[in-house]
């Protein structure tokens, strides 16, 4: 438990340490909601793009340059196993994505006015849930693709037009049909959901068990595809 | 006592026979070193010694304890430096020690070792800017930090300049003082007949010849190490 909890605190400042995640997860968001004149009803949306941005947009290559760089290597010469280290990173992306999260929920409140969350506690399993569902995603990437450029481009690649087509950065009322359409079979989408509804004060279970079951999924696939070195 | 026995140990990767019936022991305290050329097998045989690859046959004890079988319990007290092994490219000098240190039951004061190792003014500095010869004694360091009985060091002094290279055998030479048991990887001749006791000279997978770097050169009639291994492989062809 010790080594854990010095591994997440050690992958949490490294994370704080990179201006790209930096920005793509605490600033970046700010900036869309200042540019959306404060509109509370984007909020939840942005809640699902950081931690896109996070679980799969930074975690593929992050988790790719360790096993390239023979980090992962170095860390199974000694009593832990580097597994730990993945879920250190897991967690530090949940705990980054949720602090860049709960500075844009405050500054949309205090600086604009937007309503408060209905439902916080279901607000705070879907945000949970998203958060890991993104980052389950992640690791299948840095499983599948070997090189560090490669996992950091494909979770770029599959990043960006999920956030756009699930709602998250844009809502999927302004998508042509096409497009909408699509989105309906994104992971990313059941996660925009669950936030939304959660936002908004009810509760929906759904979403949330479909999320349950895309982490189960992938984590699977990324543990049989998964090498070491 | 012997802190390390190896017997007859092979590994195949596809037709390549890495090691092909390794034998040999280093005892508590000693200085061992594998030295040989590139793909000589050296590299195979200290991952079987640390657990991170199991032997295809043959015999491997550290500190008494099969370590494909006890790799966790023979973490805890055997340190390891891997060739090319690396940090996240973020993190500080402090930093890795106090997160290695965590990871043991029995650490050494990770204060004391960056003190001791001279890392103390590179402690606020990030892992990517470090020079190698820093960066070399930082892993030095974290595979002290666990306070282990058995050193691995896998070719050390590769890609050092030759000031950083001096640098690191006054290290290893400060180490061997305190006790430990150090088995010394390289593929510089003049390192391992510097630092070791004992070495063992592999080529092709094999044990070409074992004993103390004055013996070695004695039964072949030659100056040094290197031109040891020279006229033992040139007799071979």
């Amino acid at each position: 438990m010790k080594a854990f909890t010095a591994l997440t605190a050690t992958e949490l400042r490294l994370l704080l340490r990179d201006p790209a995640s930096l920005f793509f997860m605490i600033a970046f968001p700010l900036m869309l909601l200042v540019l959306k004149r404060g509109d509370g009803d984007a909020v939840p949306g942005y809640l699902a793009m950081i931690v896109a941005i996070g679980g799969m947009g930074a975690l593929p290559g992050i988790v790719a340059s360790y096993r390239e760089r023979k980090v992962l290597k170095r860390l199974a010469t000694t009593p832990i196993s580097p597994v730990l280290l993945l879920g250190a990173q897991l967690v530090a992306q949940v705990a980054a994505g949720l602090a860049g999260s709960v500075l844009l929920v405050a500054t949309a409140i205090a600086a604009f006015g937007a309503q408060a969350p209905g439902n916080v506690p279901v607000l705070a399993a879907a945000f949970l849930l998203c958060s890991v569902m993104a980052c389950s995603l992640g690791f299948v990437i840095a499983a599948v693709v070997r090189n560090t450029r490669g996992a950091s481009l494909i979770g770029m690649l599959v990043m960006f037009p999920m956030i756009f087509l699930s709602g998250a950065a844009v809502p999927r009322k302004a998508l042509p049909d096409a497009l909408r359409r699509i989105g309906d079979f994104l992971p990313l989408t059941p996660g925009v959901d669950a936030l939304r509804v959660a936002w908004s004060g009810t509760a929906a279970v759904f979403p949330l068990l479909i999320l349950a079951g895309i982490i189960v999924v992938a984590t699977a696939v990324a543990a049989t595809l998964f090498r070491w070195e | 006592m012997e802190a390390i026995e190896v017997t007859d140990l092979r590994k195949t990767y596809g037709d390549t026979r890495a090691v092909d019936g390794v034998t040999f022991t280093v005892r508590a305290g000693e200085t061992f070193g594998i030295v040989g050329h590139n793909g000589a097998g050296k590299t195979t045989t200290v991952e079987c010694l640390i657990g991170l690859r199991r032997p295809d046959a043959g015999a491997v004890r550290v500190l008494g304890e099969d370590p494909a079988r006890r790799r966790r319990a023979l973490a805890q007290r055997i340190g390891a430096q891997l060739q090319e092994s690396s940090l996240p490219e973020r993190i500080k000098v402090a930093e890795a020690l106090r997160m290695f240190g965590s990871f043991y039951r029995d650490a050494a004061d990770w204060r004391q070792l960056m003190e001791r190792w001279g890392l103390q003014p590179l402690a606020r500095k990030a892992f990517g800017d470090l020079s190698g010869g820093q960066k070399q004694r930082l892993m030095l360091a974290l595979a002290l930090v666990g306070a282990p009985e058995v050193v691995v060091l896998d070719e050390l002094t590769t890609g050092l300049d030759p000031i950083a290279r001096r640098e690191t055998w006054r290290l290893v030479n400060d180490l061997k003082m305190t006790g430990t048991t150090v088995v010394l990887v390289s593929h510089y001749f003049d390192e391992t007949e510097a630092l070791c006791d004992r070495v063992a000279v592999l080529a092709r997978g094999r044990v070409r010849a074992m004993g103390t770097p004055g013996d070695i050169v004695a039964q072949t009639g030659t100056a040094s190490l290197e031109e040891a291994y020279f006229a033992l492989e040139g007799a071979d062809r």
